[in-house]
This record gives C-alpha cells, structure tokens and sequence, in this order.
C-alpha cells in the first residue's frame, strides 16, 4: 500500500454514530437470521446429541438405576472400571484392533490403483469390492460365523487341502477369535476406503504425472512422490476414520462371539455396551464409555500430527 | 331447524358413545416375543374377554424379548407401564426386589391353590408373590440310538457323570460329539447339581465337589465329547440343535418342542430318535424349568388393578393353559392342566415329540427356575465365574486355581 493511499484513508471522515448504528443493526439481523435457519439442526442436535452426552457424562460420576434418582458418587464408577480385569482386556484388544488400521489403508490404496484403470469390465470389480460395505453386519456376521464354523466354508477347504487335519476352532479358541473378528472387520472396511481412494486418485490433475513423465520419473517414482503426496488428505482421513471405527468396534463382536471365549473379543464398546445393556449398569457403561471417547480423541490427535500433509 | 335436530341428535350419541367408552377400564398386557406364532391366539382370548367382559377394554402389546427390559424399565420410570406384563422368572425377581414390581398376594386370593406349587414357590420373593404363573419348561434328553448303538453303548445315562463318560465313549468309538452341557450358565449347572455358589454371604464354588464337577466336564471337553460350537455362549440351544440335527451330536438336552424341530428338519434323525428323562443332579430338580408369569409393574392400582388380575386369572386358567401349552410345546402351570391325560398319557402312535411331553409332563413336580438370588452385582461376579469356569474348561487354567481366585474376587465385592 503507497503512502498517498494511507494519506488518503486517514483523511477519511470518521463514521458517523447513527451509520454505526445501521450497521450493527445490520449485522444483529444477519447474525439473528443465521441463527434462526440454525436453530432446527441445533435443536435436534441438542436434543439427541449434546443433552444426551451431557447427562450421560453426568450419571458416569453416580450410582443410578433408572428406577431410583441419581447419586453423586464422585469416581467410583472409575476405580470400579480400573479395577475390573475384562475391562483391561477390552481396552487391550481395542489397541490390538489398530492393527487393522496399516492393513486396511494399504489393502484399500492397492486396490484403489487396481480398479483406477479403464479396463473393460472393471466397474464389477469396484460394486463386488463395495459390496460387503453395503450388506448389513448381521449378515456379515453370521455369514462369516457359519464360515468360521467348525463345519464351516474355511476348515472344510483347509481340510481339503491337507493344510489341517483337525478343524480349528477360529471363534472358539480364546488364541484366535479377536483376530477372526477383526478379518471379518478389514474385510467390510476394504471397500468403502477403497471408494475414498478412487476419489482422491482420479482427482489428481493429469498435468502432475505427465510432467513427472517429462522429467524422467519411473512408476513407482511417481507412485511415491506425486500420487502419496496428492492423496496425503485422504490418508488422514481415511486413518482416522478407520482407527475411530477400529477402537469402536461393536456389532461384529455382539453378532460373531458376545466377547467370548474367556472375554478374548471383548472391546472398549462392546465392553460399555455389556454393562448397559445386558447388565443393566449404566453409570458404569457411561464411565467405560467416556474413557473410550478419550481413547478416541488421543488417538484422533495422535493421527493428526503425524499424518499431517505438508502441503497446506 | 331439521338440521339442528340432527345435528343435536348426532352429538348426544356421539356424546354418549364417547361417555360409555371411557368409562371401561383399559389393561394393556404385555407379552414376550410371542408375535407372529400366537397372534391369533391372542386376538382370539382378547374379543373372547372384551365381549364376557364389556367394562374391559385391552390392549396386547408384543415386545421382543431383548428389548423387554429396557422397555419396561424406561416405562415404569415414565409412570406408564402396562398392568400386567410376562417376564421371567430371574427379570420378575429384580424388578421385585427394586420395589419395580407389585406383590399380588392379594390380588390372587383363593385362585392360588390352582397352581402348582413349584410356580408358587418360583414366584414368592421374600414371602410375598408376584406374578400370575403362565407356562413352564422343562428338559429331556433325546438320543440317536444309531450312535448309541455304533459307540457300544446300551445304558441311558441316569446320571452327569454317566452322561460325561457316555460323551466321551461316543467320541472315541464314532467321532461325533457326546452332547452340549449349558457351560454359558455355569451357575445354572451348579445349581442343578446341588452345588451352592453362596453360603452365609460368602462364596463357596471352590469346594471339592464343585472342583470334580469342573474337572470332569474338562475331561470330557479334552476327549471331544462336548459340542465346542457355542458351548459357552449364553444360549447354546441354536448350535445344539444344528449338531443334534446333522447327527454331529448323540445327545440334545432341550425343551420337548426342540424334537419338532429336528422332526421337520431332519426326518432321518427322527426316526432313530428316542428320548429319556435328563439326569437329575443331587438336589432332585429337574433341569429347565424357566418359568413365565405375568406380573404388575408397580403404579398398577384400583380398578385398573383388580380388573388386570381378573383377566391374568383367565389368561392363565386351566382351558388358557391348555390351548396355549399344546400350540408352543410347553407345560401349564396350574395343577389341573398339568395332569390333563393329553399331557400325561403316552399315545400309542407316538413318535419322540409325543413320549417327549409325556416325560416333561411327570416331571413338572420336580422343575424349578434355578437362578443365583440375593446376591448384589450378581451379573459382574457372574462374569468373573463364568471366565474362570471357560479358562478350566479348556485347559487355560488349573480348575482349583481358576476357581480360588473367583471365589477371591466375590468374596472381595460381597464383603462391601
């Protein structure tokens, strides 16, 4: 900005107070109306999220029943959970469950570049890898329970196959349930962060790679220094959105193994979702479930600045 | 004017329809997963009752059974609970002992002496009753003699010990499992043997007669002799019946209407099925018995009371036992139905569901709901057993040691 330009601008009259006036009359009108198209999405908010969370996080600090008034119990629920040796396991094995968050983004990003290709047919491919995406968990899981049956599709083969010869029990042995269910949870994840892929692959410009061309890099060159970097957003995402979903894994568990054998399945929600539901303990499923949102918010933060893209 | 007359005339009926209406007393029930199998069942005792009772209005209200607790509690906090609703016997206990439910002692009156006494006794939670009794269950054990036959076995096990060799000569002779013990209800099987899990406020399932009871059903799990699908899930009945239905499985101990099931699904396993009464274990007590009732949530008062009462009396009464036993393969609960001949008398066409109710039947006197009462945050130290019990099962853990350190654990909890 030149000098005469400043001159000029301090030269200007002040606003008079009743053009003030107008204006932050002006602005309360906005500012009310913005609030009013608002309000029906607050209000529902408030009601079915914030109210809920607020008075849920209220009753994990007393003793309640629902059929007497809450009592202020201070952190009693909170000793009691720390106390409670399942809940260290269901805690572990939610940790146990990340292993799933590396396997499934570089499972979704190779099948990203495998289906980004314009060969015939290819488009039947990305529907059957969406597929298990689109079919109900409970189909999922009692599809893959007969399949991990004694008697079921996967022993049979590996019998078959001479692999085995006793059939193994994949939900029944308390050594391989968790890692079971957690198959059966990379294998429905695969497809819907494989779409995200596809999203972010086909939106990096053609000008990028050609001049990558230009300049002499191979494929793999370019995979890793033009593609990973353009699609670096969608890897965080997709990271943070798969280690929320790993650490609050519920339905398979609920539908394959109720947390058993010897609570070897059981996770941080399916943990809350026991003593609240089955168990009829709801300040402690609260309080297991606020230490679970914790868990969360660290873990989201965590993936935030270390997935971080450099490009801003 | 003609048009003031009528108009005047249509609203006096209106009026007094609207009047005569609101003066019947509403009573809506509720009833446990029982849509769509007795629907008609139902809508017909409700016109049967609404046309003998034209001052009763009701309402039938079906809740699926995972959704019961959940519903009532929320509705009973609301203060807008049914007047009458089916529970279990375990569910009927807690709501009682939260003050959730009402006592009917009086309601019930005289008509008491109609039940049997083991429904009664079922139904009376610190000296007072609280509920209607509706239908019962009990066990039997069906068995493929054609395994029988092939594993060289000739004795039907009278006894658990019998049973548990018997599982394991099966697998060692055929290869199929023996049969599927109801593991996921540890204390249930305790129970059932005689075992106590509390005695003067303190737990005592580490005892040597509970140890040899874990011992052997390890034994038998190690030589292949129990079904391992499910074994320990909460309700192991779905898998036991698959296995006892594929001829995996020699043995099935279920409810008599488990042997339609296999009659519809697998006619040839039928047709080399036979059936006996379950071992009894050392308390005499028939295993199965799971009792429902109708009870009254509390706020159920006056007229809506006693006519609610009036009504679960019919809903329950000899005929209503009856039709309602034969339609779901479950036993009445009153003392007449019980010893209806349809119940008690084998027919001579019968096949394996028929001699499966007439053994059920004789054992009615003997069955009662097993459940662990009076013990505070029952369901976590529940937990806490049935872990250490699965650990010792398969071999995880040393049963003494497994054991000791639940009992620890409730020892710890029940002291505060």
């Amino acid at each position: 900005m030149v000098a005469s330009e400043l001159d000029a601008r301090a030269a200007e009259p002040a606003a008079s107070p009743q053009s003030r006036v107008r204006s932050m009359r002006a602005e309360t009108r906005e500012a009310v109306r913005a609030w009013l198209f608002l309000a029906p999405a607050l209000l529902l908010l408030g009601m079915f999220t914030f109210w809920p969370v607020l008075w849920g996080s209220f009753l994990a600090f007393t003793e309640y029943n629902f059929l007497t008034p809450p009592k202020w119990v201070g952190l009693a629920n909170f000793e009691d959970l720390f106390a409670d040796p399942v809940f260290f396991i269901s805690m572990k094995n939610s940790l146990l469950y990340l292993l799933i968050v590396p396997a499934i983004q570089l499972g979704a990003i190779a099948l990203a570049v495998l289906v980004n290709n314009g060969l015939p047919g290819i488009r039947v491919f990305r529907a059957a890898f969406y597929l298990p995406v689109v079919t109900s968990v409970s189909v999922v899981g009692i599809m893959w329970g007969w399949m991990y049956n004694e008697q079921g599709l996967i022993n049979a083969v590996l019998q078959w196959l001479h692999v085995i010869n006793e059939p193994i029990g994949w939900l029944s042995d308390d050594r391989l349930a968790l890692f079971s269910v957690m198959l059966v949870t990379l294998w429905r994840g695969l497809g819907w962060y494989m779409v995200l892929y596809l999203a972010a692959l086909q939106s990096i410009p053609a000008d990028v790679d050609e001049a990558a061309v230009l300049d002499g890099a191979n494929r793999w060159q370019r995979f890793w220094r033009v593609t990973i970097p353009m699609i670096m957003p969608t890897i965080l995402l997709c990271t943070v959105l798969s280690t929320l979903s790993a650490v609050k894994v519920l339905e398979e568990v609920l539908i394959m193994t109720k947390g058993g054998p010897v609570s070897s399945t059981y996770t941080g929600l399916y943990y809350a979702y026991d003593q609240g539901i089955r168990a009829f303990n709801f300040p402690r499923a609260l309080a297991a479930s606020l230490v679970v949102s914790v868990f969360c918010i660290a873990l989201a933060w965590l993936n935030f600045k270390f997935i971080r893209p450099r490009h801003r | 004017m003609r048009l003031i007359v009528s108009s005047l005339l249509a609203f006096c009926l209106f009026a007094a329809g609207h009047a005569g209406a609101s003066d019947k007393v509403h009573v809506e029930f509720w009833t446990m997963s029982l849509k769509p199998k007795f629907t008609s069942y139902f809508k017909a005792l409700v016109t049967e009752y609404e046309t003998s009772h034209p001052n009763v209005e009701l309402e039938w209200v079906d809740v699926p059974w995972d959704a019961m607790q959940t519903k009532l509690t929320a509705s009973i906090v609301a203060g807008s609970a049914p007047a009458l609703v089916q529970l279990n016997v375990p569910w009927a206990y807690d709501y009682a002992l939260y003050g959730a439910l009402r006592p009917i002692d009086d309601l019930l009156g005289a008509d008491r002496a109609n039940y049997t006494d083991g429904a009664i006794a079922d139904l009376t939670f610190n000296g007072r009753i609280y509920g209607f009794p509706h239908y019962n269950s009990v066990n039997v054990m069906a068995y493929n003699t054609a395994l029988f036959k092939a594993a060289g076995i000739t004795h039907i096990p009278t006894t658990r010990d019998e049973q548990l060799a018997i599982a394991k000569q099966i697998k060692a002779r055929t290869g199929q499992y023996g049969f599927s013990p109801a593991l996921g209800k540890i204390a249930g099987v305790f129970l059932e043997e005689g075992l106590p899990l509390v005695e003067h406020g303190k737990a005592v399932f580490n005892s040597p007669a509970h140890i040899a009871l874990i011992t052997k059903l390890a034994d038998a799990y190690k030589a292949g002799g129990l079904l391992k699908d499910k074994l320990f899930s909460e309700d192991n009945y779905p898998a036991s019946i698959d296995a006892y239905k594929s001829g995996r499985m020699a043995m099935l101990e279920a409810p008599p209407s488990a042997l339609i099931r296999v009659r519809d699904d697998a006619k040839n396993i039928y047709a080399v099925t036979d059936v006996a009464p379950v071992p009894i274990g050392a308390n005499g007590i028939a295993a199965g018995g799971w009792l429902f009732l109708f009870a009254m949530p509390k706020g159920t008062t006056g007229n809506v009371a006693i006519e609610a009462a009036r009504f679960a009396k019919y809903l329950t009464d000899d005929d209503n036992q009856l039709a309602f036993a034969e339609l779901a393969g479950a036993f009445p609960t009153t003392k007449k139905a019980v010893a209806d001949p349809r119940f008690q008398r084998l027919r001579a066409d019968g096949g394996a569901y028929e001699k499966a109710m007439a053994i059920g039947a004789m054992r009615m006197n003997v069955v009662r709901t097993l459940y662990v009462a009076g013990v505070p945050g029952f369901e976590r130290l529940n937990k806490r057993l049935q872990d250490a019990v699965e650990a010792a099962i398969i071999g995880r853990r040393d049963v003494k040691s497994a054991l000791d350190e639940a009992v620890a654990y409730w020892n710890s909890k029940l002291a505060h």
